[in-house]
Parts: structure tokens; C-alpha cells; sequence
């Protein structure tokens, strides 16, 4: 089996250039925005003497290649620099922010399967039927409905008026993380769903159309135990493709989330840090984000290996 | 023995009374955004101003009302003849929360330690100050370099905060990580992004205070989460709720809403070095098709006041009665037959994204400014954005406000209206020679009587000039529990949470 991971390594290597060049457009496009920490920092009593002052002090009279330049010496030694907002190093903002954020998607993708899972087999074993109408209207309502709205909306019924959840924040202990995080993570895990579903539900009635499965009927197997020994490892195939896309997209998408439910996870740092032009901090979350969706790539296609025998993405085409 | 048990049956009789007050419990206070720094000489966001206010106390600090100067960490003051030296007497028995007692020699190294800031920080505001000398461990002198009338209101402000001498011998990085002051709070702990808790200073110099254990300001960036919050119970306070939601919030059971007056006073500005507001009439013809009570009804719920005067109620020498531009579309269409452009013009207003305050004014200015035969475009840019085109005078008209630092006009009035007060007169190139002298004029004028005369003719003239477009003055809003005593902010936006209490 492990034969057909080797292409593992290869793939970790081609993700250097990759993040390289996020690095070098993250900076310039940051570099671009009109404004700077220094007019940021100063606020409404700013004057044009203290901003070029305080340029000067935070090193952003440079000229721009010798600002990348720096950044990246000291990216080469593991440094990711100082916060110009905070005056702080930027690592420990980002190792702060990263847990909250990495188990928020955790959470989420778990409520997400435990949601989707059932129900796309309830829909793909009656196709056409009720309980197959009904999961349906759920998918159209799920990718209608704004995020934003829907969180707001389980707050007020399970916060508010219910008292079973807290409205927004993350907690001091681990379990309390898992306490604070189950309205964010739900309402993520409704916005994921309905893809979720509608892919794991044709592919589901896919499955069940085809041949192997008959045999297995034919061989008395039914139920639950055809449904996770035949059915699920294959249908869930092009599904976890489309989930590690997903996933990828994710880390950016819950800023939202993030804003609503007041998590201190890298949406909200790096979109203050965009607000205020924290340079450093914009270009540490960038690196993260682009790492992530680099490493989630890989996983996706580690798991699909994994599911599959007969995919092996290690082999050569033969010229 | 029975005189004794009398005693301290008497004692005891004196203690039962006072635990009824509320005392101890943590404060929960949700606000938009986190602190940046605790460095109370080079911060300029009010999150980290009021957060580093409960550690750090200045010599004095502003009344209740936001007019006056009351002693604080000092007792008193007396003014030599020539009005240039200040001999200040430092309260006896004030302890750093280290147990350091307070010294001259701390007065001194803060407030030099402020004025070495002057090129980025807010060390401009000791401009005035030629050299701080201890006198004895209880008294400091302070030469002036010239007279000087907003001195004391000077030193009220937070970046004069009293520290250590040499910061207890940290450098001043490792001090501002968590600072040691006079104040009624000590450092907590610092969660960035997420929540700064401060807790109770056991040795604060005002005996019994503070009644709350903690105080805890948690990030919450949403106005509807913060509101919930609230109802939920699981915060105290609420800073800044929407106007939207203020109505509802005051109807709230459990809830009290709050606005308290400020010192703030939001403005339309014109840059004088695009045509044509460089024409007095066409400044005036805006100013007079402005319909502030609308504003006030659409952007604030009816929550504030039209604005009549540079200068907003919460300021000292404000006069009530100075006549800014009202809302008078004859007026309006009367002075712009006069000006340049008498059958209109096309401009542009620039305003921040994401601010639905200034969206709401932007869109009621565009519709008036039509009638009139102007075609107003709305610019958007971000936050930062937006700062960096004001600095470089790069609009045409542009929405902006101001809230006094410290309880004197002099801070907003040079910035305002003198081209060398730093800000080429807010940005507008705004040039009067008479109202130049007057703001100069003012500032040295120790008589208070004098000084309002001087204001009040300062106030009259930039009304006629009408460099700035007054729009209104908005309260700062704040919604608590019912739990929650004690709590009030003053007109500079600042409070202290010594005086809250905790009810269970």
C-alpha cells in the first residue's frame, strides 16, 4: 500500500515553488494597497511629518525589493518578523490564531459528514421519493441561505433563547474550545453540506446501480452492513475530492464565521492585518494559508489512493 | 472589657453595613476591536487608550463633565507671574502597585519620556514645556516656554501618565508588555485578537476602590454578537451598539442603554486647493443645504444633536450660541448665486467602506447637494486607504470627525484651522489670518473669561467661513446589564472602572 504513496515526497517538494510564489504575490499585492501601517498605526490625529517618521522607524522607506529581500532572509531562518501593529513577533500571532481556526474546520468537517453521510444515503436509496425531496430542499436551502445569517440565527436559538451555547468566543480550556466552537462549526458545516450531499448521493446511486453490488445483494449482504462495506468506501470517492477542495477554500471562507462568532482564528488576523497593513502579518497568514491548501491537497489525494486500489498516482506514464 | 466589646461591636456594625454595597465580581466588557499597545506615549486607538488608563494615572484628569481639570495623582498646582512656571504638589501616600512609593523623579521621567516622542508619538502635546526639575520627593516644577493655557489640560492626557523612573529598570519594550502604574487595575493577561483581562490593584490609593476583581475586554466585532451577548448574559457591557438596535436594546428587560455626551463632532471638510471650494460662497451654499436633523434622525435614530460650532458641548468655552450654518435652502441657493459656480458643478465626497454611518450621510448629502444643481459622486475606500488620501489632501469633499484627548479646545482648534498646526488645517488648506492670531492668541490667554472671549470670536468666524460643514454630535452609545453600577464616560470618551460595581 505504501507503494502507492510514493509519490508523497515529490509532491511536497513541488509545493516550494508554489509557496514561494504566493509568498512574492501576497507581498506585492499587500505592498500595493494605498496606505500603510505608519497611517494606520497614527489614526485620525495623523499628520504628514509623523507618518514619514514613523516610516522611518518601521523601516518602510526602503525601497520595496530590499523589503522583500529582508523578509525572505529572515523567512529562510524561520523568522517571520515583527508585527508593525502589535510591535510583537508575528509567529506568535499566527501560532495564536492557527489552532483556532484548524480546529474549527476539524469541527466543522465532522458535523459535516455526521450530517451529510446519512443523509445522502437516505436520499440515494429512495431516489425520486419523499425522503429524497426532502433532503434535496434541505441542499437548496443550505447554499441559500447566507452564512452569516444562519449563524446568527443558531445563536439567537440556541444562545440566546435557549441558553444551551454561549454567543460567540472561544474559550479558555479544551473543552471549553469544544463548547464555544459547536454553533461556528454547525454553521459552517450547513453552508458545506449541500455539495457534500449531491455528490455523495449520485455517486451513492451510482454505486448501487452497478455491478459489484448486485453481486453482494445477490449474495444476501444488505443493509447497513452493504452500505459501509461496499457502497460507502466507493461512492465516497469523487466526494472526498470535492471536500478537499472545499477544505482548501474553507480557511479563507470562515472569516465570516470568524467575525460572527468573535474567534480569534487567522480570517479575522489576517483581515485585521490587511485593515491596518501589517505587511509582516499579511505575509506570515499567506504562507500558512497557501501551506495548508498544499498539505490538504496532498492529504485529499493520499486518503483517495488509500480508498481506491486501483488509483495509483505514483506511476510514470510511459513516454 | 465591656468598652472594648462596645468597640468593636461598633466596628462590626460599621462593616455590615458597607458589604451590602456590591463588591467584587469580573467585569465583561465586548468591544469591536483589540488593543494594539500598552505604550501610552505612541498609541493612538482608543481600545488600547482605555484599557492602559485603568493601569497608568496622570498628574490630573478630567471632570465627570469634561469641562474642567480636577487633581488626580497631584494635589494642586500654583502658577509663578511670568506664567511660566507650574510647581506642582504630588498626592502623599500614592504606591506604584509594585509597592514603590510615587516620587518627583517618576513625574519627571514620565512626562520627558512623553515629549522625547514628539516627532511620532504624543510628545507634540508638551511643546510648550521647556523643562520638568524635581523640587522635593513631592514636588515637581515645570518651566514653560512661553504661556501656555491648556498646561494642566495637558498633563491630564494619558500619554502623561505617571510610570516608574526608567521603567523600574526594564527597557521600555520590555515595560509596555506589561506595564506597573499608580492605577486601580494591574496586568492580567493578554490573549491578542481575543481578549485583555487587567486585575485588581490590592494597594490602589483610593481606599475601597476598585470593587470589581477583574476587568476583561473581549474582541467582538459584530455589533448583532455583541448585542446578543449582552442579552445572553454573557457579557456586562456593550460597547458601541448599533443606533439601529439602540431603541430596542434600551426596551430590553435587564438591559440599560446609555449615551453619554461626547466631544465629538462630525463634519463635512472641502479642500480648499480644488476649485471651487476655495469660494467662500460655495463652502456656505453646501453648509446651508445640509438638513442636520434628518442626519440625526436617519444615521442616529434621533440619537444627537444638529451642529452649530467648531467646537462640540463637551469642550470647554463651547458657545451655545455661535451661529454655524443651519439648514436654509434659500440661504443655500441665495449664496450659491453668488459664488463662482452658480448653476452648479460636479465634485466628489470621499467616504470609508464599511461605514454605514457615513454611507447613510453620504447618500441624504448627494440628494440635497442635487437640488442645488451639484452632482456629488461618492468615493469608497478602505479605512487606511481613506486616511492615506485625507493626509495627501487627495479629495475633494470627505466625511470626518474629531473627539477631544483632553479638555481643552486648543488640541482640535490648531489642528483645525492653522496651517502649521500639523495637519495644514485638517487637510482643507483652510487659511485665515485673523483666525491664526485669535487660536494663537488663545492659547497663551490664562484668564478664562479672556480665553472664551477669544473662542467665542473663533467659533463666529470659522462658522462664516465655513471651511468645515458642522453636521452633528453624536453621544457615545453603550448598552449594560442591569447588574452593572457606576459605570459613566466621560465627554473624552474615556471611563473609570474603579467606580463600577457588580451586582449578583
Amino acid at each position: 500500500m505504501f507503494q502507492r504513496l510514493r509519490f508523497v515526497p515529490a509532491r511536497l517538494l513541488q509545493a516550494v515553488p508554489v509557496i514561494f510564489g504566493v509568498t512574492l504575490l501576497v507581498f506585492f499585492m499587500a505592498h500595493l494597497l494605498p496606505g500603510d501601517p505608519a497611517v494606520a498605526i497614527l489614526g485620525e490625529h495623523a499628520t504628514a511629518a509623523r507618518v514619514t517618521e514613523l516610516r522611518k522607524q518601521l523601516g518602510l522607506d526602503q525601497p520595496i525589493w530590499t523589503q522583500y529581500f529582508l523578509f525572505l532572509g529572515r523567512l529562510l531562518q524561520g523568522d517571520l518578523g515583527t508585527s508593525l501593529t502589535y510591535q510583537q513577533p508575528v509567529s506568535g500571532l499566527v501560532l495564536g490564531a492557527i489552532p483556532v481556526t484548524l480546529s474549527l474546520l476539524f469541527f466543522a468537517v465532522v458535523l459535516c459528514l455526521v450530517i451529510s453521510i446519512p443523509l445522502a444515503g437516505i436520499a440515494a436509496t429512495a431516489p425520486g421519493k419523499g425522503r429524497d425531496l426532502g433532503v434535496r430542499i434541505y441542499t437548496l436551502l443550505g447554499q441559500g441561505m447566507p452564512q452569516f445569517w444562519v449563524g446568527i440565527m443558531l445563536i439567537l436559538l440556541f444562545a440566546v433563547n435557549l441558553r444551551i451555547f454561549p454567543v460567540g468566543g472561544f474559550g479558555d480550556t479544551p473543552l471549553d474550545h469544544i463548547y464555544y466552537l459547536a454553533l461556528p462549526a454547525l454553521t459552517m458545516a450547513i453552508a458545506m453540506s449541500p455539495t457534500i450531499i449531491r455528490s455523495l448521493r449520485s455517486s451513492t446511486i451510482n454505486v448501487l446501480g452497478s455491478e459489484y453490488v448486485a453481486t453482494a445483494r445477490s449474495k444476501g449482504a444488505g443493509g447497513m452492513p452493504l452500505f459501509r462495506g461496499h457502497v460507502l468506501r466507493n461512492a465516497a470517492i469523487p466526494t472526498v475530492s470535492i471536500l478537499g477542495v472545499n477544505l482548501g477554500y474553507l480557511v479563507g471562507g470562515s472569516l465570516v464565521i470568524e467575525k460572527v462568532f468573535a474567534l480569534p482564528g487567522l480570517g479575522s488576523l489576517m483581515i485585521n492585518a490587511i485593515f491596518t497593513r501589517d505587511f509582516p502579518t499579511i505575509q506570515a497568514v499567506a504562507l500558512f494559508v497557501a501551506l495548508f491548501v498544499v498539505i490538504v491537497g496532498i492529504l485529499t489525494d493520499v486518503v483517495y489512493t488509500l480508498l481506491d486500489p486501483r488509483v495509483d498516482l505514483s506511476s510514470k506514464v510511459a513516454a | 472589657m465591656s468598652a472594648a466589646a462596645l468597640v468593636l461591636a461598633g466596628c462590626s456594625a460599621g462593616g455590615t453595613s458597607s458589604s451590602t454595597a456590591a463588591k467584587g465580581g469580573d467585569l465583561v466588557i465586548a468591544r469591536p476591536a483589540d488593543a494594539v499597545s500598552m505604550n501610552n506615549t505612541t498609541t493612538f486607538d482608543n481600545p488600547s487608550i482605555f484599557t492602559f488608563e485603568q493601569i497608568m494615572e496622570p498628574l490630573f484628569t478630567v471632570s465627570d463633565d469634561g469641562q474642567k481639570v480636577k487633581p488626580w495623582l497631584a494635589t494642586g498646582y500654583t502658577v509663578s507671574d511670568d506664567k511660566l512656571t507650574y510647581t506642582i504638589k504630588l498626592r502623599p501616600g500614592v504606591k506604584f502597585s509594585s509597592g514603590a512609593p510615587l516620587t518627583a523623579d517618576d513625574v519627571k521621567f514620565s512626562i520627558d519620556a512623553d515629549t522625547a516622542t514628539a516627532d511620532t508619538g504624543w510628545g507634540y502635546i508638551n511643546a510648550a514645556i521647556d523643562t520638568v526639575s524635581v523640587v522635593d520627593k513631592e514636588t515637581v516644577a515645570i518651566k514653560l516656554k512661553y504661556a501656555w493655557a491648556p498646561l494642566i489640560a495637558d498633563l491630564s492626557l494619558f500619554s502623561n501618565a505617571i510610570v516608574p523612573a526608567n521603567y523600574g529598570g526594564k527597557t521600555a519594550d520590555e515595560f509596555y508588555q506589561a506595564p506597573v502604574g499608580t492605577g486601580p487595575f494591574t496586568w492580567g493577561e493578554w490573549k491578542k485578537g481575543q481578549s485583555l483581562k487587567l486585575v485588581k490593584n490590592p494597594n490602589y490609593w483610593q481606599k475601597g476602590k476598585p470593587s470589581l476583581d477583574s476587568v476583561t475586554w473581549n474582541v467582538v466585532p459584530d455589533a448583532n454578537t455583541r448585542k446578543l451577548q449582552l442579552q445572553g448574559g454573557q457579557i456586562d457591557i456593550d460597547d458601541t451598539p448599533d443606533w439601529s438596535s439602540f431603541a430596542s436594546l434600551k426596551s430590553s428587560p435587564g438591559i440599560v442603554a446609555h449615551a453619554f455626551p461626547s466631544t465629538q463632532l462630525d463634519y463635512v471638510a472641502f479642500n480648499q486647493q480644488r476649485a471651487p471650494f476655495d469660494d467662500v460662497h460655495i463652502r456656505r451654499a453646501i453648509a446651508y443645504s445640509i438638513d442636520r436633523q434628518a442626519l440625526v434622525k436617519a444615521v442616529l435614530f434621533g440619537n444627537g444633536t444638529a451642529a452649530n460650532s467648531l467646537l462640540s458641548p463637551g469642550t470647554p468655552f463651547y458657545d451655545k450660541n455661535a451661529k454655524g450654518p443651519t439648514y436654509d435652502p434659500a440661504k443655500a441657493k441665495s449664496e450659491l448665486a453668488q459664488s463662482s459656480k452658480p448653476s452648479g458643478f460636479t465634485t466628489s465626497l470621499l467616504i470609508r467602506s464599511g461605514d454605514a454611518n457615513q454611507a447613510s450621510v453620504a447618500q441624504i448629502l448627494q440628494s440635497e447637494l442635487k437640488k442645488l444643481g451639484i452632482t456629488m459622486e461618492i468615493k469608497q475606500l478602505d479605512p487606511t486607504a481613506n486616511k492615506q488620501a485625507r493626509l495627501k489632501s487627495d479629495f475633494d469633499m470627505t466625511l470626518s470627525a474629531w473627539t477631544m484627548d483632553i479638555p481643552d479646545p486648543d488640541e482640535w482648534t490648531t489642528f483645525a484651522v492653522d496651517p502649521d498646526g500639523g495637519a495644514k488645517s485638517a487637510f482643507t488648506f483652510y487659511n485665515n489670518p485673523e483666525v491664526i492670531a485669535l487660536n494663537k492668541q488663545a492659547q497663551q490667554e490664562i484668564d478664562a473669561t479672556k480665553r472664551q472671549d477669544l473662542y467665542d470670536k473663533l467659533q463666529e468666524l470659522t462658522g462664516q467661513d465655513a471651511f468645515l460643514a458642522y453636521t452633528y454630535y453624536s453621544p457615545y452609545a453603550y448598552a449594560t446589564t442591569d447588574k452593572i453600577k457606576g459605570f459613566t464616560v466621560t465627554p473624552l470618551g474615556n471611563y473609570h472602572v474603579e467606580d463600577i460595581t457588580k451586582s449578583k
